[in-house]
């Protein structure tokens, strides 16, 4: 017999507080389809995607109706393509995108990540050939997503790389220009990437994992605001730790529920269970904003002194209650401020409490970084080197992922309104303060050696 | 040859009051009587108890009705004691889901409700409903046969239900375990009886 009380509760988790899976995301190893010739390769790559993966839409609607869950996405992350570039040409490149995105559509996944190159020290010929093919495959595709791992701790940060990568933004956003540069919104530029995310745009199958993986992502901001909304409305003098702490027992659940669904979907397909990871991803919907956390903690205005602190506490309870609740709690793990993507954030914006400036402080103690901002579209690529260099910075010196998903608008100002619909929602075109004024120190490229924090042998 | 025990389910209906348990034990204790197993609630001021024991061979159920009845206080009315057989009867194949039923209260919402769980099939393994001004909240333990589809299931209950401004979810039971309890996960889906047609 189960208490009334706990079944009401998580039941008011799903019908109220938009508790949902966000991301149930098959990893599929693509090494081995490699070949000199990239009819084989596109071939290949078709046939095993479609193997491996032609249950996993099927068997993740009968799971969700088992559980009365919603699975927002399922989605498939595959080995870094660059592998599959090697001794190719960027005509192939934009053909390799082109079935990695016909596999998906054919078993009606909704994205597929992995359009991938590893940078962080080097690159290799089919890394470079990925990078500056970028602008064609994106465009010329609907699901595929890419990301470039340009720093990590260990190795510093490539910012040569950084600099191709800005370039191939700044293509990409005019290559999508009648989409307000959308395009850009499916690139993702890491330092420290995971190689387990299952979130989108950076998902990939990273070196060290299985052949073919389940990873899931749960999410919950609106959850989590209600238990703070409770707590505060109950007890209006309470103290901060108590605020985390009923974060913490509320990820719990969250979590729990998370590797519930992914457990029993890898089981049903045959493929292993790899990791949970309980990030805070907000959508456009009212009642599903991290901001609106922020806003119930007591941050009326998203953006003014404590904000940073507000966001450390939400990501460092989120991360204790992951951890207590699963030994499986991987990826990301945190809380996302995704701009574009949570209409609170987006709202702060556009009345100008929240800057770019703040935004990257927030990032220093959130679970990733930029993410969903929209810049003018006359942003030069050296001002998006240095926005992508500062963000890994960050990331490389504090040991954490960071990220830079940037859209320059083309044609637009600072203050103007951009709407991608969907999921991708809306927002303001950011201004960038001093564009340009660091461009000769992004420019000086070669590589920021890794920091002192890397020697821990 | 004859058991040497005899075991039976007594049912206890009374006012509620502090110590009818104890008295209910005790009289079980004192017939030389051992509850294998219980369930009891208060229901707006109302106890109940039902409780399976086993009993030395030569205790009748009139000497069971009697001693509870005495030890309770209450009449003998309100003590049920009824034969329950050696096999402890094995419970209805499939997996469990918990139904939880809300909205506008109305006569008539349980009827149409076990009517249909009964003509599927459905065993009703535990009950709970409250009312709160027009509302009101049914949460129940079913157990759900491995030949039916859930999704039908869900389908046919929304048709039923949802005309009486009533909203109606069947979920798994691993659910609720994994939001409220601190057991591995894979050992609950291990350890998971029979399996459902989804």
């Amino acid at each position: 017999m189960y208490r009334t009380d706990n079944v009401l509760e998580t039941v008011r988790m799903l019908q109220e507080e938009n508790l949902d899976v966000r991301t149930v995301t098959m990893g599929i190893n693509l090494t081995d389809c490699a070949d000199r010739n990239m009819d084989t390769v596109t071939g290949a790559v078709h046939a095993k995607i479609t193997r491996k993966a032609r249950n996993l839409v099927r068997i993740c609607d009968e799971v969700s109706s088992r559980y009365g869950i919603p699975i927002i996405n399922k989605r498939l992350a595959i080995s870094p393509a660059s592998v599959l570039l090697e001794g190719h040409g960027p005509r192939e490149a934009v053909r390799l995108a082109q079935a990695l995105d016909a596999a998906a559509a054919a078993i009606q996944v909704d994205l597929i990540g992995g359009y991938t190159a590893l940078v962080q020290k080097g690159i290799t010929s089919g890394e470079r050939v990925l990078i500056e093919s970028l602008p064609r495959a994106l465009s010329l595709t609907e699901r595929l997503c890419a990301s470039v791992n340009i720093a990590s701790t260990r190795a510093g940060i490539n910012a040569d790389g950084v600099l191709m990568v800005a370039e191939a933004i700044v293509r990409l956003a005019m290559a999508t220009r009648e989409r307000h540069g959308f395009g850009a919104a499916k690139l993702v530029v890491f330092a420290n990437s995971a190689e387990d995310n299952p979130f989108m745009a950076g998902a990939y199958l990273g070196a060290g994992e299985p052949e073919c993986v389940i990873n899931v992502g749960v999410s919950g901001p609106g959850v989590v605001k209600r238990a703070v909304e409770r707590l505060v409305s109950s007890c209006p003098g309470c103290t901060l730790d108590e605020i985390a702490e009923t974060v913490k027992h509320t990820a719990f659940r969250v979590t729990r529920t998370g590797e519930l669904i992914g457990r029993e979907v890898a089981e049903r397909l045959g493929v292993p269970f790899g990791v949970l990871d309980l990030s805070l991803a907000p959508t456009p919907r009212v009642g599903d904003s991290v901001g609106e956390i922020y806003q119930a903690m007591g941050i009326a205005r998203i953006g003014a002194p404590g904000t940073t602190a507000a966001v450390a506490l939400l990501n460092d309870a989120v991360k204790k209650g992951g951890a207590f609740a699963s030994a499986s709690v991987g990826g990301l793990s945190g809380a996302f401020i995704p701009v574009m993507e949570d209409h609170a954030l987006a709202a702060a914006v556009a009345e100008g409490s929240l800057t770019l400036a703040k935004l990257e402080a927030m990032t220093a103690v959130c679970s990733v970084g930029l993410d969903m901002i929209l810049v003018p579209g006359d942003t030069e690529a050296v001002t998006l080197a240095g926005i992508i260099l500062d963000e890994a910075a960050i990331g490389v010196v504090n040991r954490k992922t960071t990220a830079v998903r940037i859209i320059p608008v083309p044609g637009a100002k600072p203050g103007d309104h951009v709407n991608f619909g969907g999921l991708f929602g809306s927002g303001v075109v950011m201004a960038i303060t001093a564009p340009g004024g660091g461009a000769d120190f992004a420019r000086h490229g070669g590589h920021i050696p890794a920091p002192i924090q890397s020697l821990g042998n | 040859m004859t058991s040497s025990i005899a075991r039976f389910a007594i049912s206890v209906l009374t006012s509620d009051r502090v110590g009818i348990m104890r008295g209910i034990t005790a009289a079980v204790a004192d017939l030389g009587g051992n509850i294998e197993g219980i369930s009891q609630t208060v229901v707006q001021g109302y106890f109940t108890v039902i409780l399976i024991a086993a009993f030395p061979h030569d205790v009748t159920a009139n000497a069971i009705t009697d001693t509870v009845a005495a030890a309770c206080p209450c009449g003998k009315g309100s003590v049920l004691v009824r034969h329950a057989g050696s096999v402890v009867p094995a419970p209805p194949p499939g997996p469990r889901y918990i139904l939880t039923l809300m909205g506008r209260e109305a006569p008539g919402i349980l009827k149409q409700l076990t009517a249909y769980l009964a003509e599927k099939g459905i065993n009703i393994e535990d009950w709970y409903f409250r009312v709160d001004g027009p509302a009101v909240t049914h949460i129940g333990e079913i157990t759900v046969p491995p030949r039916l589809d859930i999704r039908q299931l869900q389908d046919d209950l929304r048709a039923l239900l949802e005309p009486r401004d009533l909203r109606v979810h069947c979920r798994h039971e691993n659910l609720f375990r994994a939001t409220n309890e601190i057991e591995s996960i894979r050992r609950m889906l291990g350890t998971e009886p029979g399996s459902d047609k989804v």
